[in-house]
């Protein structure tokens, strides 16, 4: 706030400036502290461990329990099931929901605003209270235990369609003129214009889809009820109050970097596009 | 019919053909995302609502209506008695603001009919938190009313919290400087890892023996706390664990937040001679009170389906000290398979959160999102 200040001598700015990098600095480093002992928790040796855990840095430095992650147990399984569910459900999701956007902001049709305030209206059903409706129906069509049941119930977001609405209801009408013109129907619009056009939001939903996916727990938790369907968010937590796991305290929090390594490698490279997508959210204004 | 213009015939079969045009594109853009949702969103309130009805027992050997039952056991108690003073000083507080919510608009002379349902619906709630067990009474579902009580007690505590710290943060990062970019990264950072793995860093960094948190408070001469195992402490554990865990999400939302806030006022402000503090309460909240009134709303509704941080880290023990709606929900279906009475508790949730969903609508406007 007081860099609106133009008017100030250069010294006391310098100095204020690196006095406010020095307080963001250390507030960083603070509010980092608990991931920050789980790393090097994970590059410690268990052995050491059994003495010492309350180090900031590595006691006994190795990357045994980093290497050992896949080898034993399921996490190797886990990984992999939540690779298939995570990218098929952000993919399905993405796309299901600019079809749905482009038609909601692009095409007249007769209901339209109905369906439409019924999608709206979506928005206000909390899918996480609605577990136990959803697992009699999984469980009727004896679907439990498998990737489907995991994938189908997250597909339909009512916010996705949203913001797909939204993006499309911004873009020019001349585009769309141009391609039909051109002799375009309407899916070669779609797939060929408008679908380029909308790379921005739709790398914007398919990150946060993914990230909630990844990270989904009562879902999982319910349907996928055999260990090799676990995925890692429900799998790492079934190693959890396991004692039998609390002498290796630094593999079990090897694994837990590892499950969370997606994610973070999602952040690192499409921070930008998350942040945007969550600033979407509140409504693009 | 006869009497139409060759020109105008054409209009009008024109405007058909392209209607009709629309609805075959339009229904098949829209089906695929229509059918999983009619089938994966829509359904299951019904089937819920059904479920409700009737005793559902997870193993399917007994499937019987029992009308209300489920309701009944949910809501009602033996020996219930209403007074006037259990809970005095809330129910107080709950009438007065009330009271307050009216004072303003009737001196105005502007008083809308939603104003008067929300008054009229604290009025009722204070009424209702009169009733309680009398002696030798009790509620039909005890942990029932734990869970909620622990529910919103989280939300009450932990929604403020995370919206002062976030918004704390956003202004701390305000102005573009160099570097902002990076530190909004790292606050931001612990709200995408999954549940399981901030359970996993938190159970152990509080833990009195191993963590590193008994160690950092031993600085300041505090004794060992086992955060977890005891019945005061484990709930402000809980917050503090998803404090860390989401804030992040909410500084992203008021960072976009402050960016939007018309800059000649910070101008104008400074010419009136406003300091900081000035300048923030008279330019950067208004400004911003449409976003803070959405992440109150956006973490009240996230609140109240808090879950796996709980399940995990304490298992809504010890006792029954943090045990919440949907863990409790969880357990009635998935310990004692009955699913019957779990539907009748996820729709009561349902309503609840529907509730805050219609104020934020009638708060925040149409244009927005949740």
């Amino acid at each position: 706030m007081t860099t609106s200040a133009p008017t100030r001598v250069q010294r006391p700015r310098i100095v204020g400036d690196a006095a406010y990098h020095v307080a963001m600095l250390v507030a960083v480093l603070v509010w980092l502290i608990p991931m920050i002992w789980m790393v090097s928790l994970a590059l410690s040796d268990n052995a050491a461990l059994t003495k010492n855990t309350t180090s900031l840095l590595p006691v006994g430095f190795t990357l045994d329990n980093l290497l050992g992650v896949f080898s034993v147990g399921l996490t190797a399984r886990w990984f992999l099931n939540s690779a298939v569910v995570t990218t098929l459900t952000t993919v399905a999701t993405v796309l299901l929901c600019a079809m749905a956007g482009y038609a909601f902001a692009r095409i007249d049709f007769r209901g339209k605003r109905i369906i439409y305030a019924t999608v709206l209206a979506g928005l206000m059903i909390p899918k996480e209270a609605m577990f136990v409706p959803l697992f009699t129906m999984v469980a009727d069509w004896q679907m439990h235990n498998t990737y489907q049941a995991l994938i189908l119930p997250r597909i339909a977001a009512p916010l996705g369609v949203f913001l797909m609405t939204q993006f499309f209801s911004k873009v020019p009408l001349e585009v769309e003129e141009a391609a039909r013109v051109d002799g375009a129907g309407p899916w070669r619009t779609f797939f060929l214009i408008m679908l380029p056009l909308a790379r921005p939001a739709m790398v914007s939903l398919g990150i946060f889809t993914f990230v909630q996916t990844w990270n989904d727990y009562l879902w999982p938790l319910v349907s996928a009820t055999k260990a090799e369907m676990f995925t890692v968010t429900t799998g790492l937590a079934s190693l959890q109050g396991n004692f039998a796991q609390a002498t290796e305290l630094g593999s079990l929090m090897a694994r837990g970097l590892i499950g969370a390594l997606p994610l973070l490698i999602i952040f690192i490279v499409f921070q930008r596009h998350l942040i945007r997508g969550i600033a979407m959210t509140s409504g693009g204004k | 019919m006869s009497t139409t213009t060759p020109a105008r015939s054409v209009q009008t079969q024109h405007r058909r053909r392209s209607v009709k045009v629309g609805l075959r594109y339009g229904l098949a853009f829209t089906a695929p995302f229509l059918l999983l949702y009619l089938v994966f969103v829509v359904y299951p309130v019904a089937q819920a609502i059904r479920m409700s009805l009737y005793d559902w027992d997870l193993l399917g050997s007994v499937r019987e209506f029992v009308g209300l039952d489920n309701y009944v056991r949910m809501l009602g108690g033996v020996n219930i008695a209403w007074s006037m003073t259990h809970l005095f000083w809330a129910r107080l507080a709950l009438v007065l603001l009330g009271v307050l919510l009216l004072v303003g608009p009737i001196r105005r002379r502007q008083l809308s009919g939603w104003r008067v349902a929300g008054v009229l619906g604290l009025v009722a709630l204070a009424g209702l938190l009169g009733f309680y067990p009398a002696e030798n009474g009790f509620w039909n579902d005890p942990v029932f009313w734990i869970a909620l009580k622990n529910t919103l007690w989280f939300t009450a505590v932990s929604t403020p919290l995370i919206a002062v710290l976030g918004l704390v943060m956003a202004l701390a990062l305000q102005g573009r400087r160099r570097g902002s970019a990076w530190y909004q990264a790292a606050f931001f950072l612990p709200y995408i890892l999954p549940v399981s793995v901030i359970t996993l860093i938190w159970a152990y960094f509080l833990s009195p023996n191993q963590g590193l948190l008994q160690r950092l408070l031993g600085y300041f001469g505090v004794e060992p706390l086992s955060w977890l195992a005891d019945p005061a402490l484990a709930m402000p554990a809980i917050i503090l664990t998803t404090v860390w865990w989401t804030v992040g999400f909410n500084l992203v939302l008021f960072t976009a937040g402050l960016q939007d806030v018309d800059q000649s006022l910070y101008e104008a402000a400074a010419l009136d001679g406003a300091g900081p503090w000035g300048k923030f309460v008279h330019v950067t909240l208004p400004g911003i009170r449409h976003v803070v009134l959405l992440v109150m709303v956006m973490q009240a509704i996230a609140s109240f389906q808090v879950f796996g941080q709980v399940n995990i880290m304490t298992g809504g023990g010890p006792g029954t000290s943090t045990e919440v709606v949907i863990r409790h929900i969880y357990t009635t279906g998935f310990r004692d398979f009955d699913l019957g009475y779990a539907s009748a508790m996820s729709l009561f949730l349902f309503v609840l959160m529907l509730i805050v969903s219609v104020v934020q609508m009638r708060f925040l406007g149409k244009d927005n999102t949740l």
